[in-house]
């Protein structure tokens, strides 16, 4: 029951919302914000107990849904992540009128939806909300109607067309191998499956696509574009909560079917380094506010990634405990990067809403008097770059243990996971490098030319964007406490030995020292001297370094339906048919006729030569003879007979009798 | 006795209608749903009471003879909700073209074929019925009187009727070589004793009659008039006509393959292979066309004959899985794709633009419209909770279990290219719709939304598109298969 609220509640309320909304717009506003708030309730009401849901008789085999784990921590952070953008979308959209009804409406059905992937108990129904996703928050990306944000929209929607698909195929692979998607079911199945590489191979599709909206590697094209052209409460769900749903099936998915399949790990491991690192050298060369978030968001889910990774080799390597060390810092950084996603993308929120720009250059040193504003982002800053004390310090320490112990276990791969660390603590770095130039562009850099405009007033919201804004900014704090953290991994996993993790022991402080190391680093001597010319943030990013406009729109737009065009167009217009069907008809036309005058040509032939008529000697060659008389006369006569169809039919009557009586003389006797 | 009642009713009664004399349009559109209400619970009640009835004896083998089935029901199901949609939506279209009556009467007589085909109960009947529903609404497609028309028309009819005639063919021998019941079997009626040593011959007649009764079907080499016929006709036509009338010839298939020859005699078999082979090239063929074609109803045309041969892909799979798939799609298809033609009828109507590019903002006048393209989109391109999803894993499934190495795993595949195309050549269509940008046609937003008559049989439509994906597997074991 309480599930049931929790998934199909706000699909129902969308409606209403609508309804209110088209005549009262103030009033749906705080009706929107009483549904989330009464969400999360609802949501904070799961902790309690399990629940379970199962809706039979719909769909292919019903609908599975219930909480457990990772399941009801993820509804809570779903919840949180509404309630918080949507106390904040007041103030956002306070001088915008269009289209916001269908922009409220979308958000509460993608809630519903995105609630029922956190808690489906089997992968069927987690497909059926994950395509629900896509599709409404497609709404979300499109909403500003600019060129800019319909080019995104449609990478955005093809991405998720095609990555729906791929799971498709995954799944339905799956199903054939195991029998069943049910998460419980899954890893009994999975060790019985008959087909490893089978299976290998479903798993990879179903990789390919949740990993298509969680913005992996090679299809996270979409993502660095999407986000930042959507409304900023927009882009914080999208970042912060919809990335996490393509995360949750591919950890569920790994978890469950491939946890002992090495070479599916190192697949995961490889696509999730390049996302990592791929990620954070886009956002370090970003000069845009949330253009910087959003490859931020990427480079954190290669993060998880790796994490997913190294749970699958260790599980495959045979290391419960690292294994169980990997998992939870997997869970704990989702959690982390939805939070602080969230933070972050408010804190843009409130730039775009006071200056309508995002350009680095042209928000410079506006948080320069904004206390509240300023503590809230550097609350995030903190917790993203793994500063000790703060959340993402905690988690990516795990994910680095994790590493550490692959190392160790994974013998034949030890060198590759060697660079991999490397990688990671580098990416760590450049996540420090990226929000330190952040930060110290937007609250201490000085505005050349309108620093004293920027300082006139040091109020930049009210006081309900203040308190998502602050309040959100104090998990930062929270989560940050190792105690929290270590009781939320247990939670989660069930796995109680986490509870020996110290975060703060020298050999885990040392990881976090050189990333940070790494990151001042790379700030003092790239950012500064590079990437700063002149007093200005300039884009160094290789000009044609895009996959999308370089590969994927060329490919799709132009090769694909120009070769698969022509190709169509062969059978399509008939263009094979059509000759064959003349040359048929040709030669049908040819032993039709030839058939036709058979027996005409055979009796020219005769009288050609057998029966050619012989000239009576003797006689003038002018006069006509007598027998020749006779046969002209008779000609004559009978003509009328034979020029006529049934003394034809007659006739072929006849022959096929002499031919039938002279076939059955041969047979009696 | 009531199911030939429920053939010669609307057939009658249609013709009644539209020849009687009437003081205006508006009293004899009364008339006419008067009598698609009353087809419509002749058919419901024949539905649940109807007993078997033999109408007519050529010789003691050779009967036209009607009975119901499960597969029938269903078929029986969709042709009403259709045809029902449909003669509302066009009290309202049809005011636009001429002669209105002449369209109304062919459309009932087709009606009445199409209730025969359904209720027909062995292969003869299906064959009569069959030929009986070509001409019947060759002159739907004819209504226009242009010299394009005549020729759509024409071949239509050539093409269908040579089809079904390869049909017959296959169905003379396959009747030579069967018991002397003909009624439909579920394991087929074939005669082992009769059939031994002559299999090659029939499999070469059986796949001939594939083809042949194919052809309705839009089955590659025999699709050139679909593509031709159903953007000439008037939008409730080709709704008809790609909604439900192409079905004929799939459950022409499905009566010959499963209940004359039995599936089990046909497994594995080359006729297996080249039918399928033929079905996956026609499923690439049909939407690559589409998403080439920038006219909407041409667009729908090759949609139909790409979204027809997923049903054909998945009948020659030839498991019962299969034909569960393909009877779920015939019941996604028919909705979404009688919706998306009767949505192209309404920019015809209200703006004359046939023009798929002219049609950027329709989602700002017309909401309501654009909103039944979309659901009708999602449901082709198989996104769940719509129709078109749970017929797509049903027959991936059957596909995968059902095959082996290449024939197990090229049937979803190509599903799924089409399925990407499919969305390439129908999304842009919505989005360019709501979210116009910059350079929406101007025409476009003048517009209005049309009226409730048109509105709701297209809103109809959708539900049932939803309720086939939610419920397909129950409606399917509600009706008995």
């Amino acid at each position: 029951m309480l599930i049931a609220a929790i998934v199909f509640g706000p699909f129902l309320m969308a409606f209403v919302s609508y309804g209110i909304g088209r005549r009262q717009e103030n009033a749906r506003d705080i009706f929107v914000i009483l549904v989330t708030f009464l969400e999360l309730l609802l949501s904070l009401l799961l902790v309690r107990g399990e629940h379970s849901l199962q809706i039979t008789g719909i769909l292919n085999g019903g609908l599975w849904l219930q909480n457990q784990g990772l399941h009801t921590v993820y509804s809570l952070v779903t919840s949180l992540m509404w309630a918080g953008t949507t106390l904040f979308a007041r103030e956002y959209f306070a001088h915008e009128r269009e289209g916001l009804n269908r922009y409220w409406f979308f958000v509460l059905v993608t809630l519903g939806a995105t609630q029922g992937v956190m808690l489906s108990s089997d992968l069927m129904t987690a497909f059926v909300f994950f395509e629900i996703v896509s599709f409404t928050s497609f709404t979300w990306v499109i909403h500003e109607e600019t060129a800019e944000a319909i080019k995104a929209a449609y990478t955005y929607l093809f991405i998720a067309v095609i990555g729906g698909l791929v799971l498709f195929m995954g799944l339905a692979l799956l199903q054939h191998c195991l029998g069943t998607l049910d998460f419980e079911d899954l890893a009994a199945a999975a060790a019985r499956a008959e087909d490893p590489v089978l299976v290998r191979t479903a798993g990879v599709c179903i990789l390919f696509g949740f990993g298509a909206k969680a913005g992996m590697f090679p299809v996270h094209v979409w993502l660095p574009k999407a986000h930042p052209v959507a409304p900023s409460p927009g882009s914080a769900l999208l970042s912060g909560v919809l990335t996490k749903v393509g995360v949750y099936g591919i950890l569920m998915t790994s978890l469950q079917a491939l946890a002992g399949d090495a070479m599916f790990g190192r697949i995961v491991l490889i696509l999730g380094t390049i996302t990592m690192a791929l990620g954070a050298l886009m956002a370090l060369f970003s000069v845009n506010l949330k253009r910087t978030l959003a490859c931020s968001s990427m480079s954190q889910i290669g993060f998880i990634l790796v994490g997913i990774a190294m749970y699958v080799l260790l599980t495959a390597a045979g290391d419960a405990e690292g294994a169980g060390v990997a998992y939870s810092g997997t869970v704990l950084h989702m959690v982390n990067h939805s939070l602080i996603k969230l933070t972050l993308f408010m804190c843009a929120g409130v730039v775009v809403m006071n200056l309508g720009a995002l350009t680095l250059d042209d928000i410079r040193g506006w948080g320069r008097n904004k206390p509240f504003l300023k503590a809230a982002f550097a609350l995030g800053a903190l917790g993203i770059s793994g500063v000790p004390f703060f959340n993402g310090y905690i988690s990516k320490t795990m994910l680095h243990e994790g590493i550490v112990a692959g190392r160790e276990y994974c013998g034949d791969i030890s060198g590759m996971l060697g660079v991999i660390e490397w990688i990671f603590l580098f990416s760590g770095g450049l996540t420090f490098a990226y929000m330190l130039k952040l930060f110290i562009c937007i609250f201490i850099e000085k505005h050349p030319e309108k620093q004293a405009e920027f300082d006139k007033d040091s109020r930049c919201m009210n006081t309900a964007s203040a308190i998502a804004v602050c309040g959100s900014s104090l998990f930062m704090v929270l989560l940050g406490q190792p105690a929290v953290m270590n009781r939320l991994a247990a939670y989660v996993t069930g796995f109680h030995e986490i509870l020996e993790f110290r975060p703060f022991i020298l050999i885990n402080l040392k990881g976090g020292a050189i990333s940070l190391l790494i990151g001042a680093c790379v700030y003092l001597l790239f950012v500064r001297k590079v990437l700063i010319r002149r007093g200005h943030y300039v884009n160094r990013w290789f000009r044609h370094f895009d996959l999308e406009d370089s590969v994927y729109r060329p490919l799709l737009l132009k090769v694909f339906p120009f070769v698969f065009g022509n190709l169509a167009a062969i059978p399509g217009e008939n263009k094979i048919l059509v000759p064959d069907a003349q040359v048929v008809f040709l030669l049908a036309a040819t032993i039709g006729r030839t058939l036709c005058v058979s027996l005409d040509a055979l009796v020219v032939l005769l009288r050609k030569t057998l029966l050619r008529e012989t000239r009576v000697r003797g006689h003038q060659p002018l006069k006509a003879g007598r027998l020749f008389t006779l046969r002209f006369e008779t000609a004559r006569a009978i003509d009328p007979i034979v020029m006529n169809f049934s003394f034809a039919l007659l006739m072929t009557c006849l022959g096929i009798l002499m031919v039938l009586g002279v076939i059955m003389f041969f047979i009696l006797v | 006795m009531l199911l030939i009642i429920t053939c010669l009713f609307p057939a009658a009664a249609g013709i009644l209608a539209s020849a009687l004399p009437a003081s205006d349009d508006r009293s004899r559109n009364r008339r006419y749903a008067a009598v698609m209400l009353l087809t419509d619970l002749l058919a419901l009640a024949a539905m649940r009471l109807a007993a078997p009835v033999t109408v007519l004896r050529f010789t003691e083998n050779a009967t036209v003879y009607f009975a119901l089935d499960g597969i029938g029901r269903l078929f029986l199901l969709a042709v009403l909700i259709l045809y029902t949609c449909v003669v509302f939506y066009a009290f309202e279209y049809m005011k636009m073209e001429e002669r209105p009556e002449v369209f109304f009467g062919f459309l009932f007589l087709s009606l009445g074929a199409m209730i025969g085909v359904c209720g027909s109960g062995n292969m003869l009947t299906v064959y009569c019925c069959f030929e009986f529903a070509t001409l019947s609404s060759m002159p739907l497609v004819l209504h226009e009187m242009s010299r394009e028309a005549v020729a759509a028309a024409m071949k239509y009819l050539y093409y269908s009727v040579a089809g079904a005639l390869m049909g017959l063919l296959g169905v003379f021998f396959v009747y030579y070589y069967s018991v002397a019941d003909k009624t439909f079997r579920p394991e087929g009626i074939l005669d082992p004793v009769r059939t031994a040593g002559h299999e090659k011959l029939l499999l070469v007649m059986i796949l001939l009659a594939i083809f042949g009764f194919g052809t309705k079907a839009g089955m590659y080499p025999m699709h050139g008039w679909l593509p031709a016929a159903h953007p000439i006709a008037p939008a409730p036509a080709s709704s008809l006509l790609s909604g439900i009338i192409v079905k004929a010839g799939i459950l022409a298939v499905i009566r010959m393959v499963y209940y004359t020859v039995g599936a089990d005699f046909v497994r594995g078999t080359f006729v297996q292979y080249i039918w399928m082979s033929a079905a996956m090239l026609t499923v690439f063929m049909g939407s690559t066309m589409a998403f080439l074609e920038k006219n909407l109803k041409k667009r729908l045309a090759y949609s139909s004959v790409s979204q027809l041969s997923y049903i054909m892909t998945a009948l020659s799979v030839l498991t019962p899985q299969g034909l569960q798939g393909g009877l779920l799609h015939v019941m996604a298809h028919f909705c979404a794709k009688g919706c998306l033609f009767l949505t192209a009828g309404v920019f015809i109507y209200k703006m004359g633009i046939r023009d798929v590019r002219q049609l950027k903002g329709i989602g700002k006048s017309m909401p309501r419209t654009t909103w039944c393209i979309m659901l009708s989109a999602l449901s082709l391109v198989g996104i769940p909770p719509m129709g078109g999803f749970l017929s797509k894993w049903v027959i991936a499934m059957a596909a995968v279990e059902g095959g082996s190495g290449f024939w197990a795993f090229m049937p979803p595949a190509v599903l799924l290219i089409s399925a990407l195309l499919t969305a390439g050549y129908l999304f842009p269509l919505v989005i360019d719709g709501f979210f116009p940008g910059e350079d929406a046609n101007p025409i476009v937003l003048q517009s209005s939304e049309p009226s409730g008559l048109m509105v709701v049989p297209m809103a109809v439509l959708c539900a049932v598109s939803l309720a086939a994906g939610l419920f397909g597997l129950q409606i399917l074991g509600a009706l008995g298969i």
